[in-house]
């Protein structure tokens, strides 16, 4: 092993290709995951900040916030089924926002503006008063300040921000916490074909008692108007979260598989190299097995760096990227992941090779010179 | 000494198998080398010379016959347990004396040490190749790698990782091949000095008449007999 | 290239590795092209094959069509600018409907209320809808006399059935199954999904420039004719629906970052073979071989190894957009075969190029001073 290494110190340069390479296949992965993950918390951060078990829909509506409606009489067949502990109504709409109280600009940020009454992780128990919103941390970037009156959609009907939550993102945007009345308000103001009545919201939040019963005696209470999910279940129903998952981990599987060829090749490659030298170190008595650990030993160096330079890369590339443009999140579980995805990628690369360093006959360290 | 030989072959038989047909590279071949003795081994080129003497230095095992190393018959053992022989009783001084390239001529006599499994490590490696260093006249290049070393030092090198492991028996495979005359001399000269002064059996397969004049004695093998 | 052609066959695990990661390579970009290719029309498909020339949107909506509303005055606006040659209401929206055997599923429902204008420009089979209720669908998602029914979201709500009479390509929006319709069935639609509705307005004006007028100048004319305008030619309004941006600059990072990867791999990779045979090599040169054609055979190795890796890799992804994604058309697209093909194999001979310097660069006179020997 200690001889592995000092050929790494002693010749950084023919490990030098390999390294580069699999340093920007670690960064591709990191890039890949750290995108995936972006998307993700941008489009889901608003249902993760949920402190409740469970979200019900309107049937008809097929898990989609925005189509479904539940009215006075289905809620309150929701409030009667045992189990559950609390119910609050959920309504958004999604519209522009002039941060500068100015009604002409054509300066605008994307907003949703949700009401709520169970509150998410971060927000006031009470939702804000009529007229006021908590906003997420992310408009910040967007010239939203406490204190700022946002001019929301054609309507101009303007809320004020009196504070930030973190993380709750819907769909990409930010989005912008107050209660259902100021949700109903500016619903009316600006989206009439979207407008409910004074019972109706889009979505129910439950807390249940623990039972997992529950979604389907909510479902059976209603006599199938609703249609209950778990949060988890609901963020993997909103709209592209499977699919966007699914594509780029069939992506990065396959860019690991990249990965693994690349080192099977390399190291496949200086292990031709070194048939002489293995049959050397095995007649003055080294065995296979501590040969293979030094060539282990040296794809898991390598990779290690290369993940330390692509981990660098990704970080520096997620401070580089302005906020808005591409939605890239450098997270430390996703770097990790991707480390270890790579190294057992390497270890497994190496094993291409394990049958021949074994095969090396040390009786051919004499008579062939060498 | 003592009156153990250093390596005791009885009626040692080798045979390959080439498609159907047997090949016999070494044929009921007797040898006892001394505990302190220097023996060459010559003969044309397939005459079965690399043969015995990759079975005397537990790199093959023997079809036939038994191999005594210093008091233990290793003609059955596994591989395993011949790596284990060729790490502990064994020196070997191959053709290519530049065993790792990248290596000073310090780590080069370290890394027999270092290939041994962390149990069967010495602990006295470093000391004990210091000490090599300086008997060989290498204390000032301790830290040279190859390139920094002349091709007589490259060879005190590679003799000094032979004897690193205090080995029973040093085999010397063509030592003095790829060296000219006047350097050549001078090798042979260092070896027959230090296997001497170590009371240190050597065996070295050579077709160098230099070395058959310092030998002790000369074996000659020809189509896989030996021919006292 | 006798040379060259024996020693691939003798080592068929090395050269095979080395076309494996080649054609992996190929396969992922090819893939992430169909990828990003299939995603921006599956969002935008249906703006960027409609008829319309022009799409004016309220500053509100911020360039996404179901975002924008357009109230009256600003309608007036449009329609009063100078060059407009005909403008429609269009009107869209997501809505859950019933197919016949009564399972639910998602459409997006586009309604316009001049006939030709907002609609596909090309349609695959069928007819244009000629009376209410018929529709023009996603061909992906759609056959021809399919119906699906838009349910009544209460008592007081009537359900609204669309028949489809023919098919368009490309037309999707937001990756959903899509329809065209005249904006009266839409406007029946809404109502149907939300009694509480106050008042249905047109998403955008689309509209097609008097002759002789030039789509950008009448953009202009259109965007300065109110402070609620945002006018957008075709192509602007596919490009710059929120997202797309996006997803091009993902991918262009990605592919960047692939592109990169190849050349390396085979670069270092001939490199190592090349330092492993400059004995034989060196021996070769001594026989009498000359160095042009030791470097030769070298690059028609890298010939037939890009080419088989290239060959693997696009096989792959033939076979890939083959299979029916659902959610996703990818479709095999030669011009990208074509360019990465060139573009790879152009890296790749380039990166042989250090191999081949070093093979120009052996000295036969090596082999006679034993050179190799330790």
């Amino acid at each position: 092993m200690r001889l592995a290494l000092r050929e790494l110190r002693r010749r950084p340069g023919r490990f030098a290709v390999a390294t580069v390479i699999l340093t920007l296949i670690a960064l591709l992965l990191m890039f890949l995951g750290g995108l995936l993950d972006g998307l993700l918390a941008s489009s889901t951060g608003a249902y993760r900040a949920q402190e409740a078990d469970l979200v019900v829909y309107s049937s008809e509506a097929r898990d989609s916030l925005v189509r479904s409606r539940i009215d006075g009489d289905v809620r309150a067949d929701v409030e009667g089924v045992e189990g559950v502990a609390a119910v609050g109504g959920l309504g958004s709409v999604q519209l522009g926002g002039r941060p500068g109280g100015d009604p002409g600009s054509k300066d605008l940020v994307a907003t949703v503006l949700f009401g709520y009454e169970l509150a998410p992780r971060g927000l006031p128990d009470v939702a804000p008063p009529q007229g006021t919103v908590v906003a997420d941390a992310a408009l910040q970037a967007e010239g939203v300040d406490a204190g700022t009156t946002l001019l929301l959609g054609p309507a101009r009907t303007p809320v004020r921000v009196t504070g930030f939550v973190d993380d709750t993102r819907y769909s990409g945007q930010g989005s912008l916490w107050g209660s259902l009345g100021t949700w109903r308000a500016v619903t009316r103001a600006n989206r009439p074909g979207e407008a409910v009545g004074d019972d109706v919201v889009q979505a129910l939040v439950v807390r249940t008692e623990g039972a997992a019963g529950v979604p389907a005696a909510i479902d059976a209470a209603t006599e199938g108007a609703t249609d209950s999910l778990t949060v988890a279940g609901a963020i993997e129903a909103l709209p592209g979260v499977s699919e966007q998952r699914a594509t780029f981990n069939q992506i990065i599987g396959v860019t690991v598989v990249v990965a693994l060829v690349v080192v099977a090749l390399f190291f496949a490659l200086i292990t031709v190299e070194r048939t002489a030298l293995y049959g050397i170190l095995k007649a003055i008595g080294a065995s296979g097995p501590t040969l293979f650990v030094g060539v282990v030993t040296q794809a898991v160096v390598v990779t290690l760096l290369a993940s330390a330079v692509g981990a660098g890369a990704a970080v520096s590339l997620d401070a580089a990227i302005p906020p808005g443009a591409i939605p890239f999140e450098a997270t430390t579980g996703r770097l990790t992941s991707s480390v270890i995805l790579l190294l057992v990628a390497a270890v497994a690369g190496c094993a291409f090779s394990l049958r021949r360093v074994l095969r090396v006959d040390p009786a051919s360290a004499i008579g062939t010179g060498g | 000494m003592t009156d153990t030989p250093a390596l005791r072959m009885d009626g040692v038989r080798k045979t390959y198998e080439v498609g159907d047909d047997e090949v016999v590279a070494l044929d009921h071949a007797d040898l006892t080398v001394g505990s302190d003795e220097i023996v060459a081994l010559v003969g044309p080129s397939g005459s079965g010379k690399t043969t015995l003497c990759s079975i005397a230095g537990g790199l093959l095992s023997p079809t036939e016959g038994s191999v005594v190393l210093a008091g233990d018959d290793i003609s059955r053992y596994s591989a395993r347990q011949l790596t284990d022989v060729r790490r502990t009783r064994v020196g070997f001084v191959f053709q290519s004396v530049n065993l790792v390239p990248f290596l000073t001529a310090r780590e080069k006599l370290v890394v027999v040490d270092e290939l041994a499994g962390r149990k069967a490590r010495r602990g006295d490696a470093g000391r004990r190749a210091d000490q090599l260093l300086e008997e060989l006249g290498l204390a000032d290049r301790a830290g040279n790698t190859p390139a920094q070393l002349s091709g007589g030092q490259k060879q005190r090198v590679a003799i000094g990782r032979a004897l690193m492991n205090e080995p029973a028996l040093v085999l010397f495979d063509e030592p003095t091949s790829s060296l000219d005359s006047k350097l050549g001399e001078q090798v042979v000269e260092l070896i027959r000095e230090e296997m001497k002064s170590r009371g240190t059996a050597a065996v070295m397969v050579t077709h160098d008449d230099r070395i058959t004049h310092i030998a002790d004695r000369t074996v000659t093998i020809e189509d896989g007999h030996i021919a006292a | 290239m006798f040379l060259a052609v024996r020693e691939m066959r003798r080592a068929v695990v090395r050269f095979g590795l080395l076309v494996l990661a080649i054609a992996l390579l190929v396969f992922l970009i090819l893939a992430q092209q169909a990828l990003q290719e299939g995603l921006l029309t599956a969002f935008v498909g249906g703006i960027r094959n409609q008829s319309a020339p022009v799409l004016v949107y309220s500053v509100d909506g911020q360039r996404a069509l179901q975002g924008s509303i357009i109230p009256p005055p600003l309608e007036e606006a449009v329609r009063r600018t100078d060059g407009v040659g005909e403008a429609a209401r269009l009107g869209q929206s997501t809505f859950t409907v019933r197919e016949p055997d009564g399972s639910l599923s998602d459409a997006a429902i586009v309604g316009a209320d001049v006939a030709g204008l907002a609609t596909p420009t090309a349609l695959s089979s069928g007819a244009r809808p000629e009376v209410a209720g018929e529709a023009v669908g996603s061909d992906a998602d759609f056959d021809l006399r399919d119906e699906v029914t838009v349910p009544a979201a209460g008592p007081s709500a009537e359900p609204v059935t669309l028949t489809v009479v023919g098919l368009a390509a490309d037309v999707q929006l937001n990756v959903t199954p899509t329809l065209f319709t005249d904006l009266a069935t839409y406007e029946a639609a809404v109502r149907a999904s939300n009694p509480d509705a106050t008042e249905v307005l047109p998403n955008a004006i689309a509209v097609r420039p008097a002759p002789g007028v030039e789509v950008d100048e009448l953009t202009e004319r259109l965007s300065a004719a109110s402070p609620e305008a945002d006018a957008l030619t075709r192509s602007e309004a596919a490009d710059e629906s929120p997202g797309v941006a996006q997803v091009r600059q993902s991918f262009q990072v990605i592919f960047l970052l692939y592109g990169l990867v190849v050349p390396l791999v085979t670069g270092l990779f001939f490199l190592i073979v090349t330092l492993q045979k400059s004995g034989a090599l060196t021996l070769l040169r001594a026989m009498g071989a000359r160095g042009s054609v030791l470097a030769r055979s070298l690059l028609f190795q890298v010939v037939v190894i890009v080419g088989l890796g290239l060959v693997v890799g696009v096989a792959l992804y033939a076979s890939l957009t083959r299979v029916d994604l659902g959610f996703l058309t990818l479709r095999f697209d030669p011009t990208a075969v074509l360019v990465w093909s060139v573009l790879l194999m152009a890296l790749g001979l380039g990166s042989a190029l250090v191999a081949v310097r070093r093979v120009l660069r052996i000295d036969p006179v090596e082999a006679t001073t034993g050179g190799g020997g330790g």
